[in-house]
Order: structure tokens, then C-alpha cells, then sequence
């Protein structure tokens, strides 16, 4: 069992010696710088692409809810067609009332 | 600051970590400098992993492009080789898990006497010295087809690159104990393949 241990040391040894590190090809650094540029564009285009369903979702979205609003909206034309001091007035038209004190004015 | 020894074959590091520094910061110019210092190596790492000389620089180039969109995860330069040689390993797996998908395929692409007679060409060219290292490179790479993919790279990590438990550790992220009964059990293994290759050896 020993043997057999120290020759398969030897092999792994022998086997190291006889695959050395081959040399790169003269095309490895421009093919990889390449490679890189490719990815950077793929990621680019992807972050584009995601903005551009961002926007189109954003204006559908705005669509959708002016479509929903916008029926709502027409029913109180007439609540908001007068004056800021016509609604006020309308609104605090009783307090005159309470503010007079009860009695007879005969 | 001064590079440090990792390991026994794998040694010292091969550049220094202000460089990595620069390269992990953006510059392009550091980050082919780290290139240009390490392909060598990872290449011949790769080749023993994946065995096929034509499909070496592809895969070695796929590391490099890994490491250039990770290089802002690494936490310091310290940690760099482990994780350029966990990057290795990954793209290695990777590649691996591919070619057995397309190895059926492949196989029946090449008739049987297309490979008797590239096997006599190649054949003819070689001198003693090299037949001798295509045998030892046939033998260990039939051996390493016995035995797990997994078993086949943690063996190749450390008994052919020489990489030293601690770089191993940080590699596969366990603690020591748990690689020291993976690397037991993958020798073991190979030991069994290795007796029922070569018999009369143990005899």
C-alpha cells in the first residue's frame, strides 16, 4: 500500500513535469479586452432596455389612472365652478344663525 | 506592501497587492498587468482540469472576464489569488458540465478510423521524450477519469498545482478539518483506481 502511495506521488510529480503551463496565444489579451467590451455593452443595452420599460410602465400607468380620475373629476364641475369666496360663503352660511341671540325682535 | 508565499508550485504571488489595488479600482492598464502576470499559470491550471488543449485560452479568458466584473467584490487584495483560483475552478466546472452534455455528440462526430489515424499521425511526430510524457499524461488522465469530477480538482489543486491547504481552505470555504477528510477520502480513491490500473505495482 506504501509502494503504491509513493508511486502515485511520483506520478502526480512526473504528471506536473509533463504538462507545463502553455503560453498564451498572441490574440488572448485582444480576444479577452474584446470579450470585455462585449459584456460592458450587454450590460449597458440591459440597463437601457430595464429604464425603457420603466418609462413605458410609468406612462401606462399614468394613462390608466387619468382614464380611471378622469369621469370622476367632471361630476364636481359644478362644486368647483364658483369662486373661492362663493364656497366659503356657502359653506359657513349658518354661522350668522347661531351667532344671533334668541329672542323676540318685534 | 511586499508579496507574500502561498504556496509550495503555486508560490509566491505574482504581483504585488497595490496593483491589484489599482486594477480593482478601474485601471484598465493594472488590471492587464495582472492578466499578463497570472494567465500563464491559470492557464496551465485550467489545462490539467479540463484536459482539452484547443478549449484552454477560451475558458482561461472566461476566468479573466469573471474577475474583471467581480474584482469590486473582492473584500482585499490579500484574499486575491484564492479567489482567482475559486473563479478558475468555477469556470472549469462549468466548463465540464457543458462538454458532458455535448460528449455523446462529439464522440459520434469522429469515426473510429478518423481517430485510429489521428491517433498515428500524432504519433509519428513525437520524439522518446515526449512519448514518454503523453504516456504519464494519458495514464494520470485516465486515472483522474475514474474518480469524481469533485475528487478529479481538489487532487489536481493539490498534489499536481501544489496548493497548500490554507489556499485550499480559503478556495472552497471550509474550515480545515472538513478539507482534510475530502482530500483523505478523494486519495483514497484515486489510490483504489490506481491498484486496479496498475496491479502488478502493488504486488
Amino acid at each position: 500500500m506504501d509502494r503504491m502511495k509513493d508511486r502515485l506521488d511520483a506520478l502526480w510529480a512526473e504528471y506536473r513535469e509533463a504538462t507545463p503551463d502553455p503560453e498564451a496565444g498572441p490574440d488572448f489579451m485582444p480576444e479577452l479586452w474584446h470579450k470585455i467590451e462585449a459584456r460592458r455593452v450587454e450590460t449597458t443595452s440591459v440597463f437601457r432596455r430595464l429604464a425603457q420599460i420603466c418609462v413605458m410602465a410609468t406612462v401606462a400607468l399614468a394613462l390608466i389612472m387619468g382614464a380611471v380620475l378622469i369621469p370622476h373629476g367632471s361630476s364636481d364641475e359644478a362644486f368647483y365652478s364658483g369662486t373661492y369666496v362663493d364656497v366659503l360663503a356657502a359653506e359657513h352660511s349658518n354661522d350668522y344663525v347661531e351667532a344671533l341671540p334668541v329672542g323676540d325682535y318685534r | 506592501m511586499p508579496p507574500v508565499t502561498l504556496g509550495a508550485v503555486a508560490a509566491v504571488m505574482l504581483v504585488d497587492f497595490e496593483l491589484i489595488e489599482r486594477a480593482r479600482s478601474g485601471d484598465d492598464g493594472a488590471f492587464n498587468q495582472v492578466v499578463q502576470a497570472y494567465r500563464k499559470r491559470i492557464l496551465g491550471t485550467i489545462a490539467r482540469l479540463i484536459g482539452r488543449p484547443e478549449d484552454v485560452e477560451d475558458v482561461g479568458q472566461e476566468v479573466f472576464l469573471r474577475l474583471y466584473f467581480s474584482l469590486d467584490q473582492l473584500r482585499t487584495a490579500e484574499v486575491f489569488e484564492p479567489w482567482l483560483y475559486r473563479l478558475t475552478v468555477n469556470a472549469a466546472y462549468d466548463y465540464l458540465r457543458k462538454q458532458r452534455r455535448r460528449r455523446e455528440s462529439r464522440m459520434s462526430d469522429l469515426s473510429e478510423q478518423q481517430v485510429m489515424m489521428a491517433d498515428a499521425a500524432a504519433g509519428g511526430k513525437q520524439n522518446a521524450e515526449e512519448t514518454r510524457r503523453t504516456k504519464i499524461r494519458e495514464t494520470v488522465d485516465d486515472l483522474l477519469g475514474k474518480i469524481s469530477e469533485e475528487d478529479r480538482i481538489l487532487l489536481i489543486l493539490k498534489e499536481v498545482d501544489g496548493l497548500s491547504l490554507k489556499e485550499l481552505e480559503k478556495i472552497y470555504r471550509v474550515n480545515e478539518n472538513a478539507l482534510k477528510v475530502r482530500l483523505f477520502r478523494a486519495r483514497q480513491r484515486v489510490l483504489k483506481a490506481y491498484e486496479s490500473q496498475e496491479p502488478e505495482v502493488g504486488g
